[in-house]
């Protein structure tokens, strides 16, 4: 088997449909339906159980957690495998692969429980389109750019994101959504965690490289800012887990500047939707 | 209750542990070392098809199973200090080329048609191989001297028993026609040819010799 496995040959059953990140997250049953489809929309966008479209919103959320969790268990998966065992720049310590085999049985976990989350708010498996944004994170060559690529940038988005659904099960009176969402709350929290700590750990002596993975992550966290999806104001259908995020090693200066690269998405995503 | 100053024995009636093993401290190192060797290319393997297998209830019991292997190799390298190996990188090696060549082999497949090869050779060959090793060693080494051995050897059995059952189920529910059922065995006959060529996971010796008392008194 081949090292680093490219995202177009991800395996998949024939329920699944890959689309582009574009179609993803415009698609109008999404949380960006909460804006009335309007990048940037004033005025308050949190995804709430009142709102009409909040049903297929949050379906939409919970099928897009569900292949997230699929890529995220591929991503770790293949950490254990690309890279050879060792401490070099091109190598993954034992310890490292150790948490990323821990990370996978987490993985696979969410997934069931995703699944499970799904059927009971009716729907079916590939009813929404994927596409493979996470796991191509996961494909940098340079390990600690890969740990810190997924586990402090995504894996902090999917704290974000379980934090809105569990606040969602909450007022919407789901207990059973509410219990899960907690649950791979904790998960993650451990996730970035990791990612966090061996970001340090790898990166000590080497300055250069820790610059390159925080501007890796940087890069992947705007992308994944969505045009103002996730932010920190009611604008931001997805909001910024603060307390979360410090339980999981980012110091308040990293959490300020993903807020400012919301913000900055958010503006983007507005002006773009002005002059269209 | 009887009196707290009347003697007992250190070994109650039904404690029937023994002092003498097979294996002195330097064999059983090295044997921990295969272990955690085999443990190491298993949990790797298994992480790395995750993304190249389709049947999604596959998918899942690979990311469980692959956590499992790591800890067991988190296992044997945290005995191996303890047993006078302070380098544990040192003492992780495959126990021959052999073993090499079989790992080698029974990681090749990659293809989304090709789960029931990727099944096969863990679960029909590597995890039988491992069982009766781990099972061997566990029934002859000191039940005194080498408890904690056994016991990390215990804890492994009762995954490796869990994981054979699910793979052997996945598998049978994946083979479908009688050509399958051919595939899969092709299959397996090569890869334990490999292993056989290894002597199994530690090399020879792996489940013991049971001819060794005939050849001793020739």
């Amino acid at each position: 088997m081949r090292k680093l496995f490219p995202p177009d040959l991800l395996a998949r059953d024939g329920r699944f449909t890959r689309v582009n990140n574009a179609d993803r997250f415009n698609d109008p049953r999404g949380a960006r339906g909460v804006a009335g489809g309007r990048p940037g929309k004033k005025g308050n966008n949190r995804l709430t159980p009142d709102l009409p479209e909040a049903p297929d919103a949050a379906r939409t959320l919970m099928h897009g957690i569900f292949v997230g969790e699929i890529q995220a268990l591929e991503g770790a998966g293949r950490t254990c495998w690309d890279f050879e065992t060792g401490k070099g720049s091109d190598e993954a310590p034992f310890e490292l692969k150790l948490d990323m085999a821990r990370q996978c049985w987490d993985e696979a976990r969410h997934c069931e429980i995703s699944v499970k989350l799904s059927d009971w708010m009716g729907t079916e498996l590939g009813e929404f389109g994927e596409s493979a944004f996470l796991y191509e994170a996961a494909c940098n060559p340079d390990p600690v750019l890969r740990l810190t690529g997924v586990n402090r940038a995504l894996e902090g988005l999917a704290i974000d994101v379980f934090t809105t659904m569990k606040d969602f099960g909450d007022i919407a009176g789901d207990p059973v959504l509410e219990f899960c969402e907690d649950w791979m709350l904790a998960d993650e929290v451990t996730h970035v965690k990791m990612g966090s700590d061996w970001l340090r750990r790898l990166t000590a002596d080497d300055p250069e490289r820790r610059a390159n993975a925080l501007e890796f992550q940087r890069v992947v966290d705007k992308l994944f800012s969505f045009g103002g999806l996730r932010g920190e104001t009611d604008e931001n259908p997805i909001k910024l887990a603060r307390r979360f995020r410090e339980l999981a090693g980012f110091t308040d200066v990293e959490i300020d500047d993903i807020s400012n690269v919301s913000e900055e998405a958010t503006r983007e995503a507005a002006a773009t939707g002005a002059r269209g | 209750m009887a009196d707290p100053k009347k003697p007992r024995p250190a070994f109650a009636p039904w404690d029937t542990r023994e002092l003498p093993g097979s294996f002195t401290v330097e064999e059983t190192a090295v044997r921990v070392g295969n272990y955690k060797w085999i443990e190491m290319k298993l949990f790797e393997v298994l992480g790395g098809w995750i993304a190249t297998v389709p049947e999604l209830d596959v998918k899942l019991r690979l990311g469980t199973h692959c956590y499992h292997h790591a800890w067991h190799a988190e296992l044997f390298h945290k005995r191996l200090p303890e047993l006078r190996e302070m380098n544990p990188e040192r003492l992780t090696l495959p126990a021959n080329d052999e073993l090499v060549a079989f790992v080698d082999a029974m990681t090749a497949p990659e293809g989304q048609g090709e789960t029931i090869e990727k099944l096969v050779g863990v679960y029909r060959v590597l995890i039988p191989h491992k069982i009766a090793a781990y099972t061997f060693h566990l029934n002859n080494t000191s039940t005194i001297t080498d408890a904690p051995t056994i016991r990390t050897l215990k804890l492994v059995l009762q995954d490796e028993f869990d994981d054979w059952r699910d793979g052997e189920m996945m598998i049978q529910s994946l083979i479908e026609t009688p050509e399958e059922v051919d595939r899969a065995a092709r299959h397996q006959a090569s890869l334990e040819k490999l292993m056989l060529a290894a002597g199994g996971i530690a090399g020879p010796g792996s489940i013991g010799n049971p001819y060794a008392l005939q050849e001793a008194t020739a």
